[in-house]
């Protein structure tokens, strides 16, 4: 390749071509001085430099200063060049790749940390509460807690029970259903917040056929609605309304005795 | 940059005392060049006090073949006074440059310079060096 070849901005970068090569940390200049490696303008270049870089060497330093240390003392190593790795394209990608893989996990992780057993059912109820009336449901005016009796003297459910944090509640309607799956649900329908109020065995098993447990309230939403759920003796209780989570904490912050 | 050892010798221990004392208040500097990036600018301060080089557009030449065998007949103390009567900033890049102690890109960074502007002074300064080393030593005496 001759001089005339080469690029204007090749020709540019050449002057800061290194003496001995060495020093070449710019990708750009590196492939400059690639290509004119062989011309001869480069050539005449690189003897005139490297016989003033001799010369330069030839001049006395005073013993001392020889005495302190080498030159690399002066000049500290390099920090490791992490925004050049960042620019790389490769890199870049791979990065972003397992930037959102890591996001794609965490909120599967999340997602099966909120899971419980019956939480299928749950969202299901909770569809079932979006379409119900009032309406639907037998009249039943009395305190949420004194549906225990009434739903094992009248439909033989056993541990149908209001949890103490809904027992106050006062009912205005109450049925009993078989869903889908063929399980007994009870609906209540009460008066604070047009609340609704569902409970339905636990999720079985599938091996040993006993229901699963879980502690503590766990929420669900769908469609705007919220639930939240709680198992106690194989029977899940769900109070549900229309809104978020933040209507139902305030019930289930305080546990009553 | 100064043509001038003891100057130089004072600069160096000027600097050093900066550096033991920044690193005495724990200020030690955190640039990796600063020695150098403090050297240059005391050199450039006390140039300044002396003796101004005048002015002039130095003739070019290209550079040559034989300019290996010119430079060999010159004394390292000419060179430092051809390098330290050019103008800054090319005095400072000239005189970087030939250390053979820097990167491009420590280069870059020292001299506060555009890449087309090092590249500038670089080239122009050959060339002019070549036409002195011309002037010096005619191709005849070769």
């Amino acid at each position: 390749m001759s001089a005339a070849q080469l690029s204007r901005r090749d020709k540019i970068l050449l002057h800061c071509a290194p003496i001995d090569g060495v020093h070449v940390d710019d990708r750009t200049l590196r492939a400059a001085v690639e290509r004119a490696c062989k011309t001869e303008m480069f050539a005449v270049q690189q003897n005139f430099d490297k016989a003033a870089t001799a010369l330069v060497q030839t001049i006395a330093i005073p013993k001392e200063i020889i005495e302190w240390e080498q030159t690399e003392t002066f000049i500290a190593s390099k920090r490791q060049p992490w925004k050049r790795y960042a620019e790389n394209p490769a890199f870049l990608a791979t990065g972003i790749a397992v930037f959102v893989i890591a996001i794609v996990g965490v909120f599967q992780l999340i997602d099966r940390l909120n899971r419980f057993p019956g939480e299928p059912t749950a969202r299901r109820l909770l569809t079932t509460a979006s379409s119900t009336h009032a309406m639907m449901l037998d009249p039943v005016k009395t305190d949420a807690g004194a549906l225990s009796d009434f739903l094992f003297m009248k439909h033989r459910l056993v541990h149908y029970d209001v949890p103490p944090e809904f027992a106050d509640l006062k009912t205005l309607g109450c049925r009993v259903f078989d869903d889908e799956e063929g399980q007994r649900v009870a609906q209540v329908w009460v008066v604070e917040k047009k609340m609704q109020f569902f409970m339905f065995p636990a999720e079985p098993d599938p091996k040993t056929g006993a229901a699963k447990h879980f502690n503590g309230w766990r929420y669900v939403d769908q469609d705007h609605w919220a639930g939240v759920v709680k198992e106690s003796n194989g029977v899940c209780f769900m109070a549900a309304l229309r809104g978020s989570e933040k209507d139902l904490a305030p019930f289930v912050s305080k546990p009553k005795s | 940059m100064l043509a001038d050892a003891t100057k130089a010798q004072e600069i160096f221990h000027a600097t050093l005392r900066e550096a033991a004392r920044l690193a005495v208040d724990g200020e030690a500097p955190r640039d990796r060049l600063w020695f150098f990036r403090n050297a240059r600018w005391r050199c450039l301060e006390a140039g300044e006090q002396g003796l101004q080089a005048e002015n002039v557009d130095f003739k070019q030449g290209e550079l040559a073949d034989w300019a290996p065998s010119q430079i060999e007949k010159l004394e390292p103390e000419q060179f430092a006074i051809w390098i330290s009567a050019a103008p800054d900033p090319q005095r400072t890049a000239l005189s970087l440059f030939y250390l053979n102690e820097f990167s491009y890109r420590d280069l870059l960074s020292l001299t506060e310079l555009k890449p087309p502007e090092l590249s500038k002074l670089l080239g122009n300064g050959r060339r002019e060096f070549q036409a002195w080393l011309d002037a010096t030593f005619p191709v005849t005496q070769i």
